[in-house]
């Protein structure tokens, strides 16, 4: 399947992907409801941006009680909002971090790729964020680990 | 060849999903009957029945369409009498006699109310089952006063739609904090100041004596204190485990079933599931009774794809437990009450936040959270500290950085490579398909 391939070396910070996520997932610009999140590495000097993996397990899925999340025709696993009651189940299986919750709605929210024409590639101003057939991948971890080093040796002498 | 018949007892989520397992491997191929003595419905949801922003029929899990598209024979109203494993035959309470191939062992557990006098008078409800949730849902109106007594998970689950339907709302608990089984006494505390400015009223470390019935309330008697009166009283005292039924059976049972990695007991054609197992703890690797929805759900599949001739092997239940009350999320997650760990952790009094990591080495191996739920950081964290106790990822330099910060999850958990040990983690050893789709 096609999935959101992140390159960390070319994001520069710049929000827009969240900003356009927001405005798919609830209709606003709001950073604070973006389902993909840019995460500062080496005391704000590096960015990646970060979402859900469209795991092979599916926690979240697996975990809803009332069986609200499926797997849409592109692969993502969705919330249905009409199934969906709001116990948080999904939030505290997700071992990633990557199930929201809306407090207008009372219901959980994701990544659902956009239908299969995802908004965070499309306002990508550096091909950072890539939508591509790949097999689902650790694509932050060796980048933040490597551009944290310095800020955490320095963090640590400096104790 | 027959056809493998499979009996599954107990239509909960540890049931429901044995089932699913069984029909996403074999297609259909095999029979499979269902015991439950009542109309299988998913527990968790509940509450939101009660708080009636759904209706009653949301909550049904196993209509009688989907038990006949899924190729089950539904013994609704039945419960399980005895069971003799060294014949394979099951007997219902009305005499029916269930042979089977295999047989699962998923009856779930029962509320328990505080043994005093009075427990079970007029306008004292428990609530667990589907029954009891329409008798508290009947009773409370605006403006009705509700004693909850005892402050554990369940009672915690039901705060809000108490509350969504106006009434007033006194808490009274045994220990000398809430969710004693859930948080420490420094959450606790942030807690019990955060429900007070909310308008609910908590006393700890107040024991019942009795209940009397005082004018259709009920007036509630402490050993020390002064009374409280109620137009509705709840026991969320605890629940037991539903293994009674298999005294005599052969089935070894200690604080519920004995299972091995494969969810089968002693008897190599029982398993069993959910809240009457006796299964792994992942984090800690002893022999536990997590009667919570996760591991039932996780128990249920690997049963039901071992007994459809799977080869599973369960790494183990994670206890974890989440609820929010009046906007504020409480979460823990593995050994976090474990007093032989490395600890720390980090109050914002003010927010209110808090976090509360457990280390062995440099691995997290349990964790607390609690924080106001629109925080971003809050939803984010919840998840990730699931994952850094799940994957048992080595931290390595992130630890230093997390003793400094507490808070500060997400850096550690993206460049510590936490994600990249959990990717390849499935629970049947292949990628889950969707309720759905099966069969």
């Amino acid at each position: 399947m096609k999935v959101l391939r992140i390159v960390p070396e070319r994001c520069t910070g710049c929000l827009r992907c969240e900003l356009a996520c927001s405005y798919m997932q609830t209709g606003t610009f709001q950073p604070a409801r973006s389902v993909i999140r840019v995460s500062p590495f080496q005391g704000h000097t590096s960015y990646a941006p970060y979402t859900c993996p469209q795991c092979a397990e599916g926690w979240c899925m697996t975990a809803c009680p009332v069986e609200a999340i499926g797997i849409s025709p592109v692969g993502a696993k969705v919330v249905g909002d009409d199934q969906c009651v709001g116990c948080k189940l999904c939030t505290i299986a997700c071992p990633h971090g990557t199930i929201f919750f809306n407090h207008e709605t009372q219901k959980a929210f994701k990544c659902n790729l956009c239908g299969g024409n995802p908004a965070c590639v499309e306002v990508c101003p550096t091909q950072a964020i890539l939508y591509e057939e790949a097999e689902t991948a650790d694509w932050l971890g060796a980048f933040a680990a490597q551009r944290s080093g310095p800020y955490l040796a320095t963090a640590a002498a400096g104790r | 060849m027959a056809k493998q018949r499979h009996v599954i007892v107990g239509g909960g989520t540890a049931g429901l999903n044995a089932i699913l397992a069984i029909r996403e491997q074999d297609k259909g191929a095999s029979e499979i009957a269902l015991v439950s003595d009542e109309r299988p419905y998913a527990r968790m949801v509940l509450p939101y029945y009660l708080g009636r922003s759904i209706a009653e029929s949301h909550v049904f899990t196993l209509p009688p369409g989907r038990l006949a598209q899924l190729g089950v024979t539904g013994h609704i109203g039945r419960r399980a009498a005895g069971l003799d494993a060294k014949v394979s035959k099951l007997t219902l309470d009305d005499g029916t006699v269930l042979e089977y191939d295999d047989l699962l062992i998923a009856t779930g557990s029962s509320a328990v109310r505080a043994p005093v006098p009075g427990a079970d008078g007029a306008g004292v409800h428990s609530f667990w089952t589907l029954d009891q949730a329409r008798g508290v849902a009947a009773g409370i109106a605006t403006g009705s006063r509700v004693a909850m007594v005892g402050a554990g998970f369940i009672a915690f689950t039901i705060l809000n739609s108490i509350l969504k339907l106006g009434a007033r709302l006194t808490i009274v608990e045994i220990a000398p904090q809430i969710l004693p089984r859930m948080i420490d006494a420094t959450g606790a505390r942030l807690v019990e100041a955060w429900l007070r400015r909310h308008g609910v009223e908590i006393r700890t470390g107040a024991t019942l004596a009795a209940i009397e019935q005082a004018g259709g309330r009920q007036r509630l008697r402490f050993t020390d204190g002064a009374d409280v009166e109620a137009d509705v009283t709840i026991m969320a005292t605890g629940i037991k485990t539903n293994l009674e039924w298999l005294t005599g059976s052969g089935v070894r049972v200690n604080r519920g079933v004995v299972v091995d990695d494969h969810l089968r007991s002693n008897i190599s054609n029982v398993y069993a599931a959910g809240d009457v197992a006796e299964g792994r703890d992942l984090v800690t690797g002893e022999a536990a009774v997590h009667a919570i929805e996760p591991t039932a759900m996780e128990h249920g599949r690997v049963a039901g794809a071992n007994m459809a001739g799977g080869d599973v092997a369960y790494r183990g239940s994670l206890l974890m437990n989440i609820v929010e009350v009046c906007h504020l999320d409480i979460a823990s997650f593995g050994a976090w009450d474990d007093a032989t760990a490395e600890v720390f952790e980090a109050v914002r009094p003010e927010r209110p936040a808090y976090r509360k990591l457990l280390w062995k080495g440099d691995r997290v191996t349990g964790a607390m959270l609690l924080g106001p739920s629109e925080d971003v950081w809050t939803t984010n964290d919840v998840g990730m500290l699931k994952g850094l106790v799940q994957s048992g990822v080595r931290l390595g330099p992130w630890k230093e950085h997390l003793q400094r910060n507490p808070f500060d999850i997400k850096p550690a958990f993206i460049a510590g490579g936490a994600t990249a040990r959990l990717l390849p983690q499935t629970v049947l050893g292949r990628p889950s398909v969707p309720a759905g789709r099966i069969p």
